[in-house]
């Protein structure tokens, strides 16, 4: 287990969100663990021992365990460690840019149609009718139009996305609308844009981004899934979800070729969801109350 | 035994409570929101007007969906048509694709010739199999539902029972393995767990079939079918599962601490009954709430163990469809997922409405 209290000494640790997060167990092992990851990600051309593509077919579906190959090679005699790390690349990207992209095309929709009750009502329509389709498959059937590919990809699950992110930032907006403040800066003559985004958009982008981690883990399950599919990530390049589907072909054979890269997924969408629960308490003044003693 | 607040003060609370074996309503007034007694109701005119209300709500968000999967075809690159056929197709053939597409007129045109189509039963040809893609949903929406319907089984069985075991006993071991169970079944990509199963189940213990719905040699009716739906229904449920005991539990921990619930214990009803019968009567809408909302990542996770384990249903033609670029196949697909899941989330919201204790008040 990683550490539980927190140091009081060091200053960066002070933050109250964060003393809460890090004293949360379990959020603290899923920032672990995303650390981890992230770190490989970050440092695999100096930590992975292969190339993605370095092949050594004499030694193709040998196990884990064989010699200079930790957890085993895959069907094509690629290292499968080395691939892994440099797969968390891809992998984290394919998770975490829709995610940033999307809250980021949500807010101004979401603030417009909570401000303006008419074209609200219209943009809410609209959303209405994405969220009539099960997110798995629009993502699938977005991308398989767009044809295969990363940048089609993430495009498919940006828009699987947001009728999620706007309906979080409509409601965070209507609560912000009705406070006292904002009838006291209209009242000032202050202009609606001003309004928007220099006097909401701070607290509405709060509540656009803890949403966003919460949703981090699926989406990561969702493009490995597309990946699976044919539609993300194109052989050769490494991608947990791609790797898994490589893998099935030898499953017969060799099931590490596919277990480990699913295993490492499903480590990762654990600790996503461990961390966005965990942020999602954490900002909660009532959890926090009951905590901070 | 955890911290179930003070059993005193919930005697206070209804001085007029009943004996210990009376299980009928508490006096009216004594609590703020009652305990659930009644069942489904749905002769109520309230209920029918709901219900007209949803379907009739239903209309305009069935005809989103089908613009929706109609435009979808406009994000092809290029020209559709010759994107189909290839790039070795003669001109010729690209125009009369073209024209059997109806692609040279202005896309509301298409739209509404599209959609009239649609509603009576024609949803175009499939390109790589050559019949009316009607036919072959038909043909392949029976093994979906089957397959679906036995996932949507699995997750309400095995559902609230486990949000009861964990949320009914909050913090206690029982709850803290459930809440670690959830979080792996939750985490886990579908297509990765059926490969899992496979191996294990499949080749290893040899307790299941891996591929198809029958037994190609010796064909054996229901029972051969339910043999080789275990593995697939469970790749299927379980990430749906996951989800659907998180939020029932989550429900249930607020349950247990409702005055209803301390009204209960003062009277004197077992720890057990409290928990399994007032406690858990009071989650069943969300319970049934949450559960329709499924309904849609069974589907999508559906697409991927038909893959895996080759079951002939629709999620696999998608699949395939992708793959030969049929994308009137993919369309019909997808609008009849969709249609599905609307009118499976109507059913639910319905239900759920009905089951709700404190609806009439």
């Amino acid at each position: 287990m990683t550490a539980v209290a927190t140091p009081p000494r060091r200053r960066w640790l002070r933050s109250p969100t964060l003393r809460v997060l890090l004293s949360d167990r379990a959020c603290a092992t899923g920032l672990f663990l995303l650390a981890v990851i992230c770190f490989a990600a970050i440092f695999a051309p100096w930590l992975a021992p292969f190339g993605p593509d370095e092949a050594t077919p004499m030694f193709r579906l040998m196990p884990p365990g064989t010699e200079g190959h930790l957890l085993g090679l895959d069907h094509q005699g690629r290292d499968i460690l080395s691939r892994l790390i440099w797969g968390a690349r891809l992998t984290l990207a394919a998770g975490i840019i829709p995610v940033a992209v999307g809250a980021a095309i949500s807010i101004p929709i979401g603030m417009i149609a909570a401000w303006y009750d008419s074209l609200g009502a219209a943009i809410l329509r609209v959303m209405d009718v994405l969220f009539a389709f099960p997110m798995a498959l629009l993502a699938i059937m977005v991308a398989a139009f767009l044809g295969p590919g990363v940048e089609n990809m993430m495009i498919s699950l940006v828009i699987v996305l947001l009728p999620y992110n706007v309906r979080v930032v409509y409601q965070a907006t209507v609560e912000q609308k009705s406070m006292p403040y904002v009838e006291a800066l209209r009242a000032a003559g202050t202009s609606t844009p001003a309004i928007l985004f220099a006097e909401l958009l701070p607290n509405v982008a709060s509540a656009a981004i803890v949403y966003s981690t919460t949703i981090v883990g699926s989406i990561v399950i969702t493009a490995a899934g597309l990946s699976f599919l044919g539609l993300g990530v194109q052989p050769p390049g490494a991608e947990w979800g791609i790797m898994v589907a490589e893998g099935r072909t030898v499953v017969f054979v060799a099931p590490h070729v596919s277990a480990i890269p699913g295993l490492f997924l499903t480590l990762l969408v654990v600790a996503c969801s461990l961390v966005g629960d965990g942020i999602r308490d954490a900002l909660d003044p009532r959890v926090r109350a009951s905590m901070g003693s | 035994m955890p911290a179930n607040g003070p059993r005193g003060g919930g005697g206070a609370r209804s001085p007029g409570a009943p004996p210990p074996d009376a299980t009928d309503k508490p006096p009216a007034g004594a609590l703020s929101k009652g305990p659930v007694r009644s069942g489904l109701r749905g002769s109520d005119p309230d209920m029918l007007m709901l219900i007209a209300k949803r379907l009739l709500g239903a209309i305009p968000v069935l005809l989103g969906v089908s613009f929706v999967v109609f435009v979808a075809l406009q994000l092809v690159p290029g020209d559709v048509a010759r994107f189909i056929l290839g790039y070795s197709a003669t001109e010729e053939n690209v125009q009369a694709l073209r024209e059997e597409l109806g692609l040279n007129r202005p896309i509301l045109i298409q739209y509404g010739i599209w959609l009239g189509n649609v509603l009576s039963g024609d949803f175009g040809r499939s390109i790589a199999l050559g019949v009316p893609v009607t036919t072959v949903i038909l043909d392949k929406i029976g093994a979906s539902l089957l397959l679906m319907a036995a996932s949507l089984f699995l997750v309400l069985a095995f559902g609230l029972g486990l949000a009861a075991i964990a949320g009914g006993h909050h913090r206690s071991k029982r709850d803290r393995v459930v809440v670690l169970f959830t979080l792996f079944c939750a985490s886990m990509p579908p297509f990765w767990l059926g490969i899992v199963l496979l191996y294990v189940f499949g080749l290893q213990l040899r307790m299941f079939p891996i591929s198809g719905m029958y037994d190609m040699a010796n064909p054996g009716g229901w029972p051969d079918v339910l043999h080789h739906l275990v593995l697939p229904a469970i790749t299927t449920a379980v990430s749906s599962l996951a989800i659907v005991t998180r939020v029932t539990r989550g429900r249930m921990i607020d349950v247990m601490t409702q005055p209803y619930i301390l009204a209960a214990r003062a009277r004197g009803l077992s720890e057990r009954r409290v928990v399994y019968l007032e406690a858990v009567r009071n989650v069943l809408p969300t319970y049934v709430g949450i559960s329709g909302l499924q309904i849609g990542y069974i589907f999508g996770n559906a697409v991927f163990s038909e893959i895996v384990f080759n079951w002939p249903g629709i999620g696999l033609q998608l699949y395939q469809a992708i793959i030969q670029r049929d994308f009137p196949v993919v369309q019909g697909s997808v609008l009849a997922i969709a249609a599905v899941f609307v009118i499976g989330n109507l059913i639910s919201d319905v239900l759920a409405k009905a089951l709700d204790p404190r609806r009439s008040a």
